[in-house]
């Protein structure tokens, strides 16, 4: 941990313009005479400037775990329309595996959604998407991507942390460790959850191998908002501070004796956790909301009349969306990363009916959450985005003994779509085409990793040289490979 | 740009050497020095020519890293003409000589040579190109850590007193040459629970404490190292940082992340092997092949369970061998890392980039594990099993005994006992004699099939109101006839009957009879009476033979089992002859299909009343013979028979089968392991990593960099592989694990990268020390204890840890160990430390994982709630940390936050973060404030009262810190916490219904309020969160 902090200081020397937050902390610590001014910046979330310049400074990411279909939602293919019904070409499934499909009856499924043009840019997105399209002008949709991965949990590890396997840091823990968080009152990487888990749980979060300072917090929109928050009943704030004026006091002492730096970093977090302890009930206090605000979000609509199993719990269209007003939130503070998961998209069966159900519950509150980020002039520094792990074969799925009323896509990685905003993403732009059926990209291909390459530009590093040692390598998120694709960038 | 070099080398390795005809003049001169290949010939091919011309590719078939195959050429003939530079074509191509050829290494494929390294490899061919044996790049490298261990020789130093052993020395010279001063002794306080914390993981007591500060002889320390040493903690302790190494955990991984019920068997036995002192190479191999061990012992496979903590995936859609495949990888790896300190999974998609390690050696070492079977097996516990055998041997004699008693019996009175019951026997019951059907008749066309055992089963059409006809002819004279009804397992509830129910209605039983040798129609026998050994409510037998055909006989609730019924003929039947006689089985229930599923008919010639159960005719027609009459088969028939019936002999038995039911029972404890496949698995490299991209296939055998593999056959195999790692001349082994044993006790290894000394690991800052030790760890016959013991025992070990300014400059980050390092305790240690100084702590060893306590909303994040976490109840909720079920995808959230690894892939040294949600977890977590409030209780409670008030709170203070951090306050320190305690004292005394919930249940004693426990607990609290509390000093 030395390293780290001789690493540390260096950057809050260098970095001291930006360091607002542990300024602050460090001013706070002074006042109460507990720190010098040197100790402080062994605070690893110390704001940072990243190397080269910036446009994104902090990002929401929205995981629709289980992958959603691609040619449902934003990949017209008036031709597999034609074919539908039709025997795939042999050479395309030949040497393919999919997980439910059966080669040998599969026939190619056309949409049943209607597609139509929207914005000034004519983005062409299905009719499950109507509040998503007046953001069109807004909006990077990437019809191109593809990934290495083909189960849920290795390609949800592949798109949140670089590679199909557990154990590296996710983007969200990547980005902290090399900026650090705004926020002197919460922490830099807060995830939301609807609905019930993903497939990777906590590992789609996780630092990895850096300390678990990078890790992502996981906030809930009701109740006690972090795990252990709320003090034991009978232990009022008061006697809270009057504990932790003694801990301080006799840590401080310890310090003086030993002069251990992790000792002034102990005592700064519990200083941070005690700010978190009034900040974080007070960010998930909706009242000071407008109804107009509340309304566009989608937090006070009402839940549709029947929820679905796999869409998630009762009360999940107004999670959802009360999560996503949360998020904005969350930037205004100065939080570096928010994850906001749902799962799942996972429509093996039912798709149109149930694809139609989840998309009626993130359209409104996605689209609402870019005008209000817009609005209030965050948008530019804040990049959104909306990507699954995979997306869904153009095929039916047939798995044996399965009616045809009920029909599903398979999982389905050569070819799928995912969307960006803000950040100084190019906006109006739909980037990359897959051929005629939706199977593979044919033009301007966008693998996962160039997509994180293409992320880490945005937020000022180089990828290939934004490393951590980890067993012996220079490790970095773009591992597999990657590339910085430029024409994403406005 | 690779393909261009393959093509230009191809020409020029295919041209003609008689037409070669460059300007030769043009060629820098031969050096004429004498030259060495080693120093100076092989580090110019090794940068420039490998990587086209080395182990992985062979462009133009040429390789120069191997001396036979540099000397044999390429695919167009001889490279190297030794004697003759100017006419090897090495030296023409890397001076780009060659017209047509242009220069070697290619544009853009490396640099090309100066003069000076092209004099140099001229002159070496000149002076006749000797390459000296064993020198070849494939079987050596140049590397420190692959050099042969030495002892090395002491060191002298100039303050020797200073020394309590070798390693000291080591440590000494270094910082004397450094010109920087050790530090003192920490304070005995310090010393005794950095001991107990790094050997045990729980905290001294304060009578330990006091024990020891008292303790004034020279050998103190050194007894109390011995004295927790000795504690069966020690295995608890040791084995956590091993179960890193080992990647274990209680759950799959990946989406569905199943439970593993019997993963901790395998912690177990770490747990025990270690508090066994089992030598570091008995406790690898064990874990590595004990399966291929002879007279492998459970406890050895058990112990290969540490190959089956590797994540293991069953979401829908998985290809079962691609998971088979990245088992085997993570085996390989974890390998690698833990006894050889390499990054070998470097190599599996292509050449290791730094290290001495072909893809191809990859896989040969991959091929060791790949012929693994998983299998889980009884497994029980070496205490269990010990005691299942003692009772086991006490309840065989017991049972003996009562097998000796029925013996005897049989010997002595069996005989006569027969005797007296052949004189009754054939008066007291009758003789029931199978019939042979002639004809078997469903009404409604069911089947009517004869089993072996002579009775019928119908199977088919099952309509209502059947009627069975069965036809048969006897020659005996016939006074009753007996139909059983028997259970089936193709019978709903096994019948008898054939309805939903198992039951059956036998409306009317009908027996006809008539000469088997005349033409007289049958005659309808008439029947007297009807008996059974059971009837249901209000459908008694004798309705059977009934005039009323709508009531009958059926046998609800007794369903499943065989009944039996009897009928007796008015007056017997005979005829000479033969009698034909036809049964009829009328079933007219009413609206159900209450038909008979399977029965026998049989009849019997002996005396009315006829009994439900006679003799088999076998036997009565043995007995009807006189007994000396008899031939041997009859006698034993009767012999054999009496013995089913024997009432004294069926009590004595009935004793011994009773007791056999109180037979000891094995704990059915299991375990996974592993074992070798009789056929072992063909293995292939995989191209670029890719498993289904199958390259050439190898065999088992270790990197050509080592020492060479002896194999006990032609085939090697696993544990060749873990005996080849504790080989004398095995240059990694003992270095990489006596450097971890070090890490734990400074919290940085002598080579920093624990997990790396390849090239691209730190080189150590004590390199001596540690081939002292490393050779020590082998004289030591691998003992680990004693390898701790030199470490815990060192002047080095005992020094303070407190910053010295001095050294910000000089050693920053106290590589010399000019101090001892602090370092927060591990995440299990943290729960321990506050149970322990709670009271609260069971401290049973081992068993299997339990649930303490976690947040309801945190499980249900993970995929569709699928791990349940029910609450451990009584001491399990209270056990230490290494004993918490570990879900993989939703950890229990404490171990987590405070940086316990994901238990994905072997670990080797942990992070150490420092961050909010620690301090909300030590605060506020439900299972710590219960500690604190259990903490204040003791504080409270467990102090003398003394007669002045302030002494009272005073020595209660000190107290809380003897608990707390095994030391004694500070005046400035008991000050600031008798402060807390007076404001809390007084605040409590204002708000009695917050004092109420915060000592929930602890209750003063006498002489104490409440106010005081409600005070205590928050400054017990406090002093839980102190950074001292939850660090290693």
């Amino acid at each position: 941990m030395n390293s780290n902090w001789q690493q540390t200081r260096r950057d809050f020397f260098t970095s001291s313009a930006s360091g607002l937050g542990a300024a602050a902390l460090a001013l706070l610590l002074q006042q109460d005479g507990v720190l010098e001014a040197a100790d402080v910046e062994a605070n690893p979330l110390a704001p940072k400037q990243p190397p080269l310049p910036a446009t994104a400074k902090q990002c929401i990411f929205i995981l629709p775990a289980g992958a959603p279909s691609h040619v449902d939602l934003f990949d017209p293919k008036p031709k597999l329309r034609e074919l539908h019904g039709e025997k795939p070409p042999a050479s395309l499934v030949e040497n393919v595996r999919f997980a439910f499909v059966k080669k040998e009856t599969a026939v190619l499924a056309g949409s049943a959604r209607e597609f139509s043009k929207h914005g000034e840019c004519g983005m062409e997105l299905s009719d499950f998407l109507p509040h998503l399209g007046t953001c069109a002008d807004d909006i990077c949709l990437v019809r191109s991507m593809h990934t290495d991965a083909f189960n849920h949990h290795p390609a949800q590890l592949m798109l949140t942390s670089g590679v199909p396997r557990f154990g590296r840091p996710s983007m969200g823990s990547w980005l902290n460790y090399g900026l650090g968080s705004e926020s002197s009152d919460l922490p830099g990487y807060v995830v939301m959850s609807a609905g019930r888990g993903s497939s990777g749980g906590v590992s789609n979060w996780s630092s990895g191998f850096l300390p678990s300072t990078y890790e992502g917090v996981v906030f809930r929109s009701q109740g006690e908002p972090v795990l252990n928050l709320n003090n034991p009943a009978g232990i009022s704030r008061d006697v809270q501070a009057r504990a932790l004026d003694t801990l301080t006091a006799l840590n401080k002492q310890r310090y003086e004796a030993l002069q251990d730096p992790e000792i002034a970093s102990r005592i700064s977090s519990y200083e941070l956790a005690f700010r978190m302890q009034a900040a974080a009930p007070e960010l998930i206090d909706l009242s000071g909301e407008t109804q107009a605000t509340l309304d566009s979000y989608g937090v006070t609509r009402k839940e549709p009349e029947k929820h679905n199993f796999r869409g998630g719990g009762p009360n999940v269209y107004r999670q959802f969306a009360t999560n996503c007003l949360l998020a904005r939130r969350l930037i205004e503070r100065g939080v570096r990363f928010v994850t906001l998961v749902h799962a799942s998209w996972d429509h093996h069966s039912n798709i149109d009916q149930e694809l139609g159900y989840n998309t009626g519950m993130a359209d409104q509150p996605i689209a609402a959450l870019i005008k209000d980020l817009k609005q209030r002039g965050l948008l530019d520094s804040t990049l959104l985005i909306f990507a699954g792990e995979f997306g869904r074969t153009p095929l039916w799925e047939n798995r044996a003994g399965r009616k045809n009323d009920a029909v599903g896509r398979d999982h389905h990685p050569f070819g799928y779509s995912v969307f960006m905003a803000g950040g100084g993403i190019k906006g109006g732009l739909a980037y990359g085409e897959t051929d005629e059926i939706g199977w593979a990209p044919v033009k301007d291909p966008v693998h996962v990793n160039d997509f994180h390459a293409t992320t880490l530009k945005l937020f000022g590093f180089d990828h290939l040289r934004f490393t951590h040692r980890f067993k012996g390598l220079q490790v970095r998120l773009t591992d597999q490979g990657g590339k910085v694709i430029q024409r994403l960038i406005a | 740009m690779r393909l261009v070099a393959f093509i230009v080398l191809l020409v020029i390795v295919s041209a003609p050497t008689t037409l070669y005809a460059a300007d030769t003049t043009k060629l820098p001169a031969a050096a004429d020095s004498e030259i060495d290949f080693v120093q100076n010939v092989q580090p110019i091919l090794r940068k420039t020519c490998y990587s086209c011309h080395g182990a992985e590719e062979q462009e133009a078939g040429l390789r120069l890293d191997i001396r036979s195959r540099a000397f044999e050429g390429g695919d167009g003939g001889k490279v190297i003409l030794p004697g003759k530079s100017a006419e090897s074509r090495i030296v023409m191509m890397v001076a780009g000589l060659d017209e047509d050829a242009g220069i070697m290494p290619p544009e853009g494929e490396g640099t090309p040579l100066t003069p000076e390294q092209i004099s140099i490899l001229r002159a070496w061919i000149d002076q006749g190109a000797k390459w000296p044996d064993g020198v070849d790049d494939a079987s050596q490298s140049s590397h420190w850590s692959f050099q042969p261990i030495t002892r090395p020789r002491l060191p002298s130093v100039g303050d020797a007193a200073w020394m309590v052993n070798a390693i000291d020395a080591y440590i000494l010279a270094r910082l004397e040459k450094a010109k920087i001063a050790p530090s003192p002794e920490a304070p005995r306080s310090t010393l005794i629970r950095r001991v107990y914390l790094d050997l045990i993981g729980l905290p001294p007591t304060p009578e330990e404490l006091n024990a020891f500060l008292s303790d004034e002889s020279p050998d103190a320390y050194e007894r109390m190292v011995e004295r927790v040493f000795a504690s069966p903690h020690y295995g608890e302790r040791r084995g956590r940082q091993w179960l890193d190494l080992a990647r274990y955990a209680d759950s799959d991984g990946y989406e569905k992340d199943r439970a593993r019920p019997h993963a901790w068997r395998y912690r177990n036995w770490v747990i025990d092997a270690i508090n066994a002192d089992i030598p570091y190479d008995q406790f690898s191999i064990q874990q590595l092949a004990g399966d291929l061990l002879a007279d492998v012992a459970t406890e050895q496979r058990v112990a290969t369970g540490f190959h089956r903590n590797t994540l293991h995936n069953t979401e829908g859609g998985t290809d079962q061998e691609e998971d088979r495949v990245k088992k085997t990888v993570d085996r390989t790896n974890t390998v690698g890392t833990i006894w050889l300190g390499l990054t070998v999974g470097c190599a599996q998609c292509h050449r290791h980039k730094y290290d001495p390690l072909t893809q191809r050696e990859y896989y040969q070492l991959y091929a060791f594990f790949n012929s693994i079977d998983e299998a889980d097996i009884d497994a029980p516990l070496p205490a269990d099993q010990e005691r299942f055998l003692l009772a086991k041997q006490a309840f065989d004699a017991e049972h003996g005994k009562l097998q000796d008693v029925v013996t005897a019996y049989e010997k002595a009175k069996l005989a006569a006992a027969q005797q007296v019951w052949e004189k009754t026997a054939l008066d007291t019951s009758v003789v029931w004699r199978d019939v042979e059907y002639k004809s078997a008749i469903s009404k409604h066309g069911a089947t009517l099939e004869t089993q072996k055992d002579r009775s019928l089963l119908a199977k088919k059409t099952n309509t209502v109101a059947d009627i069975y006809t069965i036809a048969t002819t006897v020659m005996q004279p016939v006074t009753a006839v007996r139909l059983e009804v028997l259970p089936d397992d193709s019978l709903t509830k096994k019948g008898p009957g054939r309805a939903n129910n198992g039951n059956f209605v036998l409306t009317t039983f009908r027996l006809q009879a008539t000469s088997a040798t005349g033409q007289d129609a049958p005659k309808e026998i008439a029947l007297a009476a009807a008996k059974a050994d059971f009837s249901q409510k209000d459908w008694d037998v004798a309705k059977a033979i009934n005039e009323d055909s709508a009531d009958g006989w059926a046998v609800n609730p007794e369903i499943g089992k065989r009944h039996v019924a009897v009928f007796e003929l008015k007056e017997p039947v005979h005829f000479d002859g033969g009698t034909k006689l036809t049964f009829i089985l009328d079933q007219n229930y009413e609206g159900e299909t209450h038909n008979i599923g399977r029965f026998r008919l049989s009849f019997t010639s002996g005396k009315l009343p006829a009994t439900l159960e006679g003799l088999p005719a076998i036997v009565g027609d043995a007995l009807a013979v006189a007994a000396d009459k008899r031939t041997a088969e009859q006698a034993k028939q009767v012999t054999d028979y009496f013995r089913t019936v024997d009432p004294e002999l069926a009590k004595l038995n009935k004793i011994v089968s009773d007791h056999a039911k109180k037979a000891p029972k094995t704990s059915g404890v299991k375990a996974q392991t592993v074992s070798q496949r009789a056929e072992v698995r063909q293995t292939n490299i995989h191209i670029r990593g890719d498993f289904l991209a199958k390259g050439d296939s190898v065999s088992p055998r270790t990197p050509t960099v080592f020492h060479d593999l002896a194999p006990r056959s032609e085939q090697a195999d696993r544990l060749d592989f873990a005996k080849w790692l504790f080989a004398e001349d095995n240059p990694l082994m003992a270095r990489v694990t006596v450097n971890r044993i070090w890490q734990r006790f400074f919290g940085r290894g002598i080579v920093e990268t624990v997990d790396d000394f390849g090239t691209q690991g730190e080189l150590p800052s004590h390199p001596e020390l540690l081939d002292w030790l490393a050779t020590e760890f082998r004289q030591q016959d691998w003992s680990v204890k004693r390898i701790q013991r030199l470490i815990v025992t060192s002047r080095t070990y005992r020094q303070s840890a407190a910053y010295r300014p001095d050294l910000a400059e000089a050693d920053p980050q106290n590589v010399l160990l000019a101090r001892q390092q602090r370092r927060r305790v591990e995440a299990e240690l943290i729960r321990d430390l506050s149970l322990a100084a709670s009271g609260l702590l069971d401290t049973r060893l081992g068993g299997p994982s339990v649930r303490p306590p976690q947040p309801a909303e945190y499980s249900a994040l993970t995929y569709a709630n699928s791990a349940k976490w029910q609450v451990s109840k009584g001491g399990d909720a209270y056990r230490r940390g290494l004993y918490t079920f570990f879900q993989r995808t939703s950890p229990y959230p404490m171990l987590i936050t405070f940086d316990s690894p994901d238990s994905t892939e072997c670990c080797t040294q942990r992070t150490l973060s420092n961050t909010p949600l620690q301090a909300l977890t030590l605060w506020n977590d439900p299972a710590f404030f219960e500690c604190a409030q259990s903490f204040g209780w003791r504080v409270l409670n467990s102090v003398p009262l003394s007669a002045d008030a302030e002494q009272t709170v005073a020595d209660q203070g000190r107290y809380a810190f003897e608990l707390s951090l095994a030391r004694r306050p500070s005046e400035e320190e008991l000050a600031a916490v008798v402060e807390l305690y007076r404001a809390q004292l007084d605040w409590a005394e204002a708000n009695e219904e917050a004092v109420a919930k915060i000592v929930g249940k602890q209750k003063p004693s006498a002489g104490a309020s409440l106010e005081q426990l409600a005070a205590w607990i928050v400054v017990g609290r406090a002093l839980l969160n102190l950074d001292e509390f939850i660090t290693r000093e």
